[in-house]
């Protein structure tokens, strides 16, 4: 193995990527534009107030009851534009025609159970929330606030958190928001980007260029030769990932946890989009269309893998595609080990992020060729 | 050590052998267990010369691009493979330089034969592969550095730079450099190894004038070290300025092969001096009773051919004598223009579009 060959190719490598400011460009602050733009978008919650109607439902309201205790604090958190609807409208239909996306129900027997938890410590109550999924700009924020909201009210009323709850099917948690969403997604995308792009230059570019001519007839194998770049390009796919957790930490304030799996994913997907790049290159040997086969590649993998939102806002077809898509495993893998710390969720797609960065590189090697036929 | 595969002649099962060459080995069928002796034949080759190419044909599909062409580049000589695009150069150079794979053939560089010694062979030689571009944000003296980093030699970059008057420029980043300057860095590259070969495909092409003529100074500079040159290339003037042996290849055959006077002599016209505007009507007869060759051309001058060069002022010498009078006189030399027109019908420059 020539180690100083690969010592100098990716010390050189580092120099001259540096030296070109577009590429750092795209690879380090486009990113952290686009996190700071959606992070202000998505979580400016406190200069806006967002529409809620609210139904109470309860059997018992009265001006001294919980319920409308409860919606008191709803409409004095200042956060909601609270519009109250009788018992006898259809929600459904309400939300539909006045445009509204997000409502909340009181059920009938709020007071009621309420009142009887004080001697069967085992009740609970479920408001029911209703949202617009395809409208993802409040999705999130409003259900954390209600979450917020619930929890305090529990505490005052009943010492408990665990009384009156919110019934829906929203995957998100109530304590995380969408920026500890959006950062794992942002990483997984950067990092494909800067892979797929990094691995088509090279097999594309290089090639028009007579470089790989040129090393075919010098002494370096082509394990060595990869070996190098792919040193180089996790040096790339940390650093754009060091540079956005550091935004998310200093801007946003999240909290990362950093263990092995993180480390595992990042370097897999490395791998595993670098042999995409390989491939692609492959088959489509010309730099520009090249460069068009991997925008058209990854552009539709950035949306549909759930980078930016849940999968389950996006219809059940979709969904169902972006199970076989690599990024939706990376995005998941990343948000289960840094965010969620959900060690079981976390092996599960990191076990699929394994199996997706040895086949794809694999092949990607397999298929590159030097030799010209 | 030499690999064969030989065939059974009872049972037609084919095995593979390994021996050195001059060496005869038993071997036994594995299917029928006939056994057989196999010779290892020596192989000899010219001590004399730094590339050696015999029957070598490449074939894509019904397309024959390089057909059974062969030929020997001695060791210190800039040797011009010239010809046409499309002719089979870049092919040629690029199954010797094993980058493509030939249909068959056999090459050998330095006495070792490109199957299966290449790696060996590869520290000694040096590649410019044709429209070569390096790393666009990489210094000169970095892009030295770089590829010197692949060879087990320690590399005089300092050294090549000079050479190549890259002095002024080290510092500066390969997309800033003229098309000049590029290709000089990529023959500098090509020198990193001090290899004993130095391969430069089509390097001047694409460039202006001046700066194809800064390319030249560089190969001869080559010539000046001791280096072997193998320079393909479509422009003849290249040729002539720098080779000392020239292949012409055609169609993916070689059509003509020598030095440049070699080649003159063999398929041009030689020296030919023209008198123009001759009053005299006897001066054909007179010069051809002094044995030159003569004849009045379309235009009215009289072309007169010159073996070699004293017999010039010879037909001064007559001119003056017989008091004849002339316009101007003027002496012209076949070039490979007119060789490549001799032997193919087509100009080289035509050929070429």
């Amino acid at each position: 193995m020539n180690f100083k060959f690969i010592k100098t190719d990716l010390k050189l490598g580092i120099r001259s990527w540096l030296r070109s400011k577009g590429t750092v460009f795209w690879t380090i602050l486009f990113p952290i534009l686009l996190i700071m733009i959606f992070g202000a978008i998505f979580s400016g919650v406190d200069e806006v107030s967002y529409d809620l109607v609210v139904q109470n439902l309860d059997e018992d309201a009265d001006e001294d009851s919980f319920s409308a205790s409860f919606i008191t604090i709803l409409k004095e958190s200042g956060v909601f534009n609270v519009k109250e609807i009788n018992k006898n409208t259809d929600m459904d239909e309400y939300l539909k025609d006045e445009d509204i996306s997000t409502g909340l129900q009181i059920p009938e027997d709020f007071d009621e159970k309420l009142e009887l938890y004080f001697v069967d410590q085992n009740v609970s109550i479920n408001l029911t929330y209703f949202y617009d999924p395809t409208d993802s700009n409040t999705l999130g924020v409003v259900r954390s606030i209600i979450a917020g909201i619930l929890d305090e009210f529990n505490n005052q009323m009943t010492q408990s958190k665990n009384v009156v709850g919110i019934d829906d099917k929203s995957i998100l948690g109530q304590e995380f928001e969408f920026i500890d969403f959006f950062v794992p997604g942002m990483i997984g995308f950067t990092i494909m980007t800067s892979m797929v792009y990094g691995s088509i230059e090279r097999n594309t570019k290089y090639r028009k260029d007579g470089i790989l001519r040129k090393l075919l007839t010098m002494p370096v194998t082509r394990a060595e030769w990869i070996l190098s770049k792919m040193l180089f390009m996790l040096f790339l796919s940390f650093i754009s990932t060091f540079v956005i957790m550091l935004v998310g930490v200093l801007v946003w304030g999240l909290n990362f946890h950093i263990n092995i799996f993180f480390f595992i994913i990042v370097i897999c997907t490395s791998f595993m989009f670098s042999g995409l790049g390989m491939i692609i290159g492959r088959f489509v040997k010309e730099e520009e269309t090249a460069d068009m086969a991997g925008g058209a590649i990854t552009f539709p993998m950035m949306f549909l893998a759930g980078t930016f939102f849940p999968l389950e806002q996006m219809p059940e077809f979709l969904q169902a595609i972006a199970q076989v898509l690599p990024l939706y495993y990376v995005n998941e893998g990343l948000r289960n080990a840094m965010i969620y710390a959900n060690l079981e969720k976390t092996l599960y797609f990191t076990s699929f992020v394994i199996v997706f960065a040895v086949v794809f590189f694999l092949v990607g090697v397999f298929l590159t060729k030097w030799k010209e036929d | 050590m030499v690999k064969k595969t030989v065939r059974c002649p009872n049972c037609g099962k084919t095995t593979e052998i390994f021996g050195q060459p001059g060496e005869i080995k038993k071997v036994v069928c594995s299917s029928c267990f006939t056994e057989g002796k196999v010779t290892f034949e020596k192989t000899t080759y010219d001590s004399n010369a730094a590339i050696e190419v015999s029957a070598l044909r490449k074939e894509y599909g019904e397309l024959v691009a390089v057909n059974d062409i062969s030929f020997k580049v001695k060791i210190g000589e800039v040797f011009a493979f010239l010809g046409p695009n499309g002719a089979g150069k870049t092919t040629t150079v690029e199954m010797i330089e094993n980058i493509r794979q030939p249909t068959r053939g056999n090459i050998r560089i330095l006495g070792k034969s490109i199957k299966t010694s290449f790696d060996d062979v590869k520290e000694r030689i040096g590649i410019l592969p044709q429209e070569f571009h390096s790393f666009e944000r990489l210094t000169v003296r970095e892009t030295l550095f770089y590829f010197s980093s692949l060879y087990k030699t320690n590399a005089d970059i300092d050294g090549i730079i000079n050479a190549m008057d890259l002095k002024d420029e080290e510092n500066k980043l390969y997309k800033d450099l003229s098309g000049g300057l590029k290709q000089r860095v990529g023959v500098a590259i090509s020198l990193v190894n001090n290899p004993e070969i130095v391969f430069l495909d089509e390097p001047s092409t694409g460039l202006d004038p001046k700066a194809r003529r800064e390319v030249w100074e560089v190969i001869a500079s080559l010539r000046k070290k001791g280096k072997t040159v193998f320079l393909t290339t479509h422009y003849m003037e290249e040729a002539e300025f720098l080779a000392d042996h020239i292949a012409i290849i055609h169609k993916g055959k070689i059509i003509a092969e020598g030095s440049l006077d070699e080649l003159i002599n063999k398929y041009g016209e030689g020296s030919v001096l023209r008198i123009k505007d001759c009053k005299s009507k006897e001066v054909i007869n007179i010069l051809q009773r002094s044995g030159f060759e003569v004849k009045k051309e379309k235009n009215g001058d009289i072309a007169v051919k010159i073996d070699y060069k004293e017999r010039i002022i010879e037909v001064l010498s007559i001119l003056k004598h017989e008091c004849v009078e002339y316009g101007t006189i003027d002496i012209r030399r076949s070039n490979l223009e007119e060789i490549f027109l001799k032997l193919t019908g087509a100009k080289l420059s035509e050929a070429d579009s």
